[in-house]
């Protein structure tokens, strides 16, 4: 009869704990005003990737500055489109929130999905992520014109994480500027990338500093060129060239951002904006855009539909071909 | 090394760490054990929890919570049919048979011993090797991938026994629904039906709660189910002698689950399944597997141990993520101001050999939890079905919704909970399936790879030594045992023919 108890008691402590696992997402909807209790960051990628980090570091800064809850949830599939579609679904509701990326742009204009940019309500844009162009230590170039270069006469393997992803996007267009063509061997991350490029399966691939800057100290890779505006400050990616320095006029950033459901009132919106804006002063901003390695380019609101509306007819020239 | 040794001990052996090294198995098993909440998902969940603790602490924890999950995703496998972890779906062939023949305790000491062992093997292995091992595994890309994917699809066949057709048909039906989704490297769905819930495929972890637990409880309500299991407390535990058959299963599931775990990609599933495969070839009980074997239960979860441990082979020594809950584990990395990568091992050696040997502490204070357990566990399948069905009923329900918050989980529990049942009721296999979706996506992105790199042939898998020497070995497994057949007909042909030459003679 003990040991009947024991059990029972194990299996029913097993149910519990399951339970409580999903009532800590319980997300009150409320359909009008401003958002209150507990808010879900929706995450369209897994758990671990770039999107969750920032996800749970906005999550975690916006819970500082306001006495809401917010609980991430990864909703991840298809590129995203499981977490964007999901997200469509909440349309009114305050209460919800989606770490955004480029995802939101590359998705409608590549997949019959039935949202874009504009069916949700842009918060803000933390900031800027670009590429660099890396090689293994021992490859024979020593920028990216010399593998343009190589391109043009010879067989250049090129990884990309994916159909829609920042590294396909950053190849099309050194393709589209130089009159050159790379192959492409697709992965599923960039982790798989970095694995391919030290195997010697790939030749070359374009990843966000954050990625491949212990591979960068260490000497086993090494940048040729990064992709962006301007420079790095960063020290230890200070002295890469831009691309457009080497001739090669081409910079694409990957944005890192959070959106909210459509059709929200103003005052839902100007709630997160204001809470977006007291995140920006933190330190925990500061250190996820130095963790991230990103630029710091932070804007909110309509500034952040405007700056979508260019990112996306940028990304329709791409995508066309 | 040895001073590397000695300061990884001065870091975990602090009454701090240690107690946080318990506290990370101890959740870990709990995590393992609830149906649908992954150590992936564990370990994401509370990262947040542990920002205030010291960085070698909160790792330590965590990576606990890791391992932690491998013990605990047998317990539900042996007792209830239901596996916690995909690493543990093979366990429930024989464990959960073990059970019903009143040797649930005997399942999960052998499960505890063998988890042990080889994460002990794996351990010193991971200590005195993790560089050049990690050098190694990069030379596996996609075309030797592809090879070990071919090889996998090989050793399926033998789960099958001797329905070799139900098997076969089985694992196709299981590559046939991982079709379903977005493939590898294009951006267009297949058989999604316009439903964005099908994008990201038919999730492994809902199928598989759905064909075990739901089906085996449907099975059992038709049957009309027995009286609980009524067995003495020491009929529980171990016996010598199934010890003694444990050793060779739980040293090859070791060796097998380290090779797998280094490979970026590969991961534990696929380690427990073809250390099965392999044993059911080599084992001299194999008459027995599917009906309780004991070697069915020591190999899978001594490789899926291995598999999680030598994951951090490529994790700590290149900082590239072996499997999903180690990059989640990198992504902390950066939380706490660490930079993983190559350099990890010479810039913060206090972190990563006080990391390292935490793990033999984890893994002591899970034997110490988990043997004394094992018959405890046990005892809890003579609750009465009555009461044990419902619960197992919620517990899949709810576990399924708390994989991805989603209702989309709750019915494909319950979809494939009528094909488990029906798949029970005719008598088909239903590993061979789990198998077939868990490489379907594995090998179709290996598959697509490899064409890219042979700019549209396979050829090149002839060009590469390794994964020439993989598909030998597929070759000889998938040939063999026809080609025995064949020696030994051939061995009689000749006497036969001797005994004819023979008479000409006598004429």
């Amino acid at each position: 009869m003990k040991s009947r108890t024991v059990g029972a008691a194990a299996l029913g402590t097993a149910a519990i704990l399951t339970l409580g696992a999903c009532a800590g997402g319980g997300a009150s909807a409320s359909s009008s005003g401003e958002p209150s209790g507990d808010v879900r960051m929706i995450v369209p990628f897994s758990a671990g990737g770039g999107s969750d980090q920032s996800g749970r570091a906005i999550a975690a800064g916006l819970e500082e500055g306001t006495s809401l809850n917010i609980s991430v949830e990864n909703r991840e599939g298809g590129s995203g489109a499981v977490g964007y579609s999901f997200f469509l679904g909440q349309e009114g509701n305050p209460n919800y929130l989606l770490a955004s990326e480029t995802a939101l742009l590359a998705l409608p204009l590549t997949q019959d999905v039935e949202f874009s940019y504009e069916s949700f309500t842009p918060i803000m844009k933390l900031g800027d992520d670009y590429t660099l162009l890396v090689v293994p230590a021992d490859s024979e170039w020593e920028t990216c014109t010399d593998v343009v270069d190589a391109a043009s006469s010879d067989r250049v393997v090129a990884a990309v994480s994916g159909a829609t992803s920042l590294d396909e996007i950053v190849f099309t267009l050194v393709e589209d500027a130089e009159g050159v063509e790379f192959d492409r061997v697709p992965f599923e991350s960039g982790s798989e990338v970095l694995a391919g490029l030290l195997g010697g399966q790939v030749d070359v691939a374009s990843l966000n500093p954050s990625e491949v800057l212990g591979q960068l100290e260490s000497g086993d890779l090494k940048a040729l060129c990064a992709f962006s505006e301007e420079r790095y400050e960063y020290e230890a990616l200070a002295d890469i060239p831009t691309a457009k320095e080497q001739g090669v006029d081409v910079s694409f950033a990957q944005f890192r951002g959070f959106i909210a459901p459509g059709g929200i009132s103003d005052e839902a919106r100007e709630y997160w904006i204001e809470a977006a804006q007291a995140f920006a002063e933190t330190d925990a901003y500061d250190s996820y855009i130095e963790e991230n390695v990103m630029q710091a380019n932070a804007v909110y609101g309509d500034e952040f539909v405007e700056y979508l509306e260019g990112n996306s007819a940028d990304l329709e020239k791409v995508f066309a071909e | 090394m040895i001073e590397n040794l000695i300061l990884g001990f001065q870091t975990a052996f602090t009454p701090e760490n240690i107690f946080w090294c318990f506290i990370g198995v101890f959740a870990g098993t709990v995590i393992g054990l609830l149906p649908g909440l992954g150590s992936t998902t564990g370990v994401a969940i509370l990262i947040p929890l542990t920002l205030t603790l010291e960085p070698v602490t909160a790792l330590i924890m965590l990576a606990g919570i890791y391992y932690g999950a491998q013990y605990g995703g047998t317990i539900t496998s042996v007792l209830i049919s239901t596996p916690g972890e995909a690493a543990s779906v093979v366990t429930t062939l024989d464990g959960y048979k073990m059970a019903r023949n009143g040797r649930a305790g005997a399942a999960l000491s052998i499960s505890a011993i063998g988890s042990f062992i080889a994460a002990i093997i794996s351990l010193a292995l991971l200590m005195a090797l993790a560089p050049p091992l990690a050098n190694l595994a990069l030379q596996f890309g996609p075309v030797e991938n592809l090879a070990i994917m071919i090889l996998g699809l090989v050793i399926v066949v033998s789960f099958a026994g001797g329905a070799f057709s139900r098997g076969l048909m089985m694992a196709a039906l299981g590559l046939l629904i991982s079709t379903v989704g977005v493939a590898t490297g294009f951006s267009s769905a297949r058989f999604t039906f316009g439903n964005v819930d099908l994008l990201s495929g038919i999730p492994f972890v809902e199928v598989m709660i759905g064909l075990f637990a739901v089906g085996e409880v449907l099975h059992q309500i038709r049957v009309g189910a027995a009286a609980p299991i009524r067995t003495k407390f020491r009929d529980l535990m171990i016996t010598r002698s199934e010890l003694k058959r444990s050793v060779g299963p739980i040293l090859r599931g070791s060796g097998v689950g380290f090779i797998l775990g280094i490979l970026p990609g590969a991961g534990s599933t696929l380690a427990s399944f073809m250390s099965y495969g392999i044993e059911k070839r080599v084992s001299k009980n194999r008459d027995q597997f599917g009906k309780g074997a004991i070697e069915g239960v020591a190999a899978p979860e001594s490789a899926n141990n291995a598999a999680a441990n030598a994951n951090f082979v490529p994790t700590l020594a290149l900082g590239i993520p072996g499997g999903g809950t180690t990059a989640v584990l990198l992504g902390a990395f950066t939380i706490y101001g660490l930079q993983p990568g190559p350099l990890l091992f010479e810039t913060q050696p206090t972190l990563i050999w006080g990391l390292l040997v935490s793990f033999f502490i984890g893994n002591v204070l899970l034997l110490v939890l988990n043997l004394p357990l094992a018959p405890v566990f046990g005892q809890m399948l003579r609750i009465p079905y009555g009461y044990l069905y419902p619960i197992i009923l919620l517990t899949s329900f709810v576990g399924a919704y708390a994989v991805s918050n989603n209702f989309f989980s709750v019915l494909i529990v319950f979809v494939f909970g009528i094909i488990g049942w029906i798949m029970k009721e005719v008598d088909l296999p239903m590993a061979p399936l789990v198998l077939g979706l868990v490489l379907g996506p594995l090998f179709e992105k290996s598959l697509v790879q490899t064409s890219a790199i042979g700019q549209g042939s396979f050829l090149v898998l002839f060009e590469h030594p390794i994964s020439v020497v993989i598909l030998v070995f597929a070759a000889l497994l998938a040939a063999g045992p026809s080609l025995t057949r064949r020696l030994v007909a051939r061995r009689h042909a000749k006497q036969a023919d001797r005994e004819n030459d023979k008479t000409p003679v006598a004429h």
